[in-house]
């Protein structure tokens, strides 16, 4: 599957490494040029995960991630209501089929759950799970 | 009307300011103490520090019992993230929000946001229709903003100079009030009263069709 991720840091990595692992073709967008260290080096310089440094919420940078042909969006900065606003420009307007966003707020996950956006809570040991809801789903 | 202004900068506190005048209670969240320590010394105990993105935060801000949440901060996404916090929560009636960026004025639209201010399209307007040679002059706004009485100087090679007020198709509810010409005579608008180059028209125009008001009058050979 397509799956494109927002931001590279511990979430977003390791979730780019699980499914990279699984043999999921990732793409990346991180704002920060300095902010890429947790990825896996080898797979970005061979080109088999793609690196876009641009900020993810905008039309433009998914536009350029290919969102057209993905299958997958992930929105996993820091920031919850950048990670929100980026879901649902991916759900409503690039019509996605699966976005998640991760939320620190538990308070948020009503507000997602009404827009058919999954959330994703750092503490639930989420990449774990969603390793599984994507396989199952291939 | 019990209203949370989220965002106490340039926007919110001169915004949160005029509303109390207007006799609204107002409560402002800010994540910024010293911008809450100011409003606090200019407006009394109406401010509070907090996210705006915190569900905790608009509950202790009161937004369960606010009639509507108006998000001004810089950042769009807490904008977006403040009003759909707000009515997926608290069911707060009327959502207001500022989108910086044009693209996520439209996404807020999308999105469920009751009312977008799209900041770039009122530069933008605004530097279109000020532009000095035929420029649109906002002259007040009127019944809760929702008309404006604006006045429109016409350009000599203008399409529609030359025809009667009948043969103008205006924008709906568009009213004209007065026509002053060149030479500063008013005359009064009727059916057949005739356009002429470098008119000044006065018309009572709804807030949104003043652009496309300015469009039709200005419009060139």
């Amino acid at each position: 599957m397509n799956v494109i991720i927002v931001g590279a840091g511990n979430l977003g990595s390791s979730l780019a490494r699980k499914l990279s692992d699984l043999g999921h073709r990732i793409t990346i967008i991180e704002k920060d040029p300095k902010s890429v260290s947790l990825l896996p080096r080898g797979r970005v310089d061979s080109g088999v995960m793609t690196v876009i440094h641009r900020d993810g919420s905008t039309g433009a940078a998914m536009i350029e991630a290919g969102i057209a042909n993905a299958d997958v969006f992930i929105a996993a900065t820091g920031k919850d209501s950048l990670n929100g606003l980026a879901a649902q420009r991916a759900k409503t307007i690039f019509q996605v089929d699966e976005v998640m966003t991760a939320v620190k707020d538990e308070g948020a996950k009503i507000l997602y759950d009404s827009l058919g956006i999954t959330t994703i809570n750092k503490a639930s040991l989420a990449g774990d799970q969603l390793v599984k809801l994507l396989t199952e789903e291939k | 009307m019990y209203l949370v202004i989220v965002g106490g900068g340039v926007v919110g506190a001169p915004l949160a300011s005029s509303l109390i005048n207007e006799g609204h209670e107002v409560f402002v969240l800010d994540r910024d103490p010293y911008t809450v320590a100011s409003l606090q010394r200019e407006l009394g105990m109406i401010a509070t520090v907090g996210e705006a993105t915190s569900v905790r935060a608009l509950q202790e801000a009161g937004a369960s019992r606010a009639g509507a949440i108006i998000a001004t901060t810089d950042s769009d996404e807490d904008n977006l993230a403040a009003c759909q916090l707000a009515r997926s929560n608290f069911d707060i009636p009327q959502t207001i929000a500022i989108a910086h960026s044009p693209e996520n004025a439209e996404l807020f639209d999308i999105a469920g946001v009751d009312l977008v201010v799209s900041a770039t399209d009122l530069v933008l307007s605004n530097l279109a229709t000020a532009l000095p040679a035929h420029p649109l002059i906002r002259l007040m706004p009127i019944a809760d903003r929702s008309q404006e009485l604006v006045a429109i100087k016409l350009p000599a090679a203008g399409t529609v100079i030359g025809r009667t007020l009948s043969e103008l198709t205006l924008p709906y509810g568009t009213k004209i009030i007065l026509m002053v010409t060149a030479e500063g005579q008013s005359k009064t608008p009727e059916a057949n009263t005739r356009v002429e180059a470098e008119d000044q028209i006065v018309a009572l125009s709804p807030a949104n069709s003043t652009s496309e008001l300015w469009e039709l009058l200005t419009e060139l050979r």
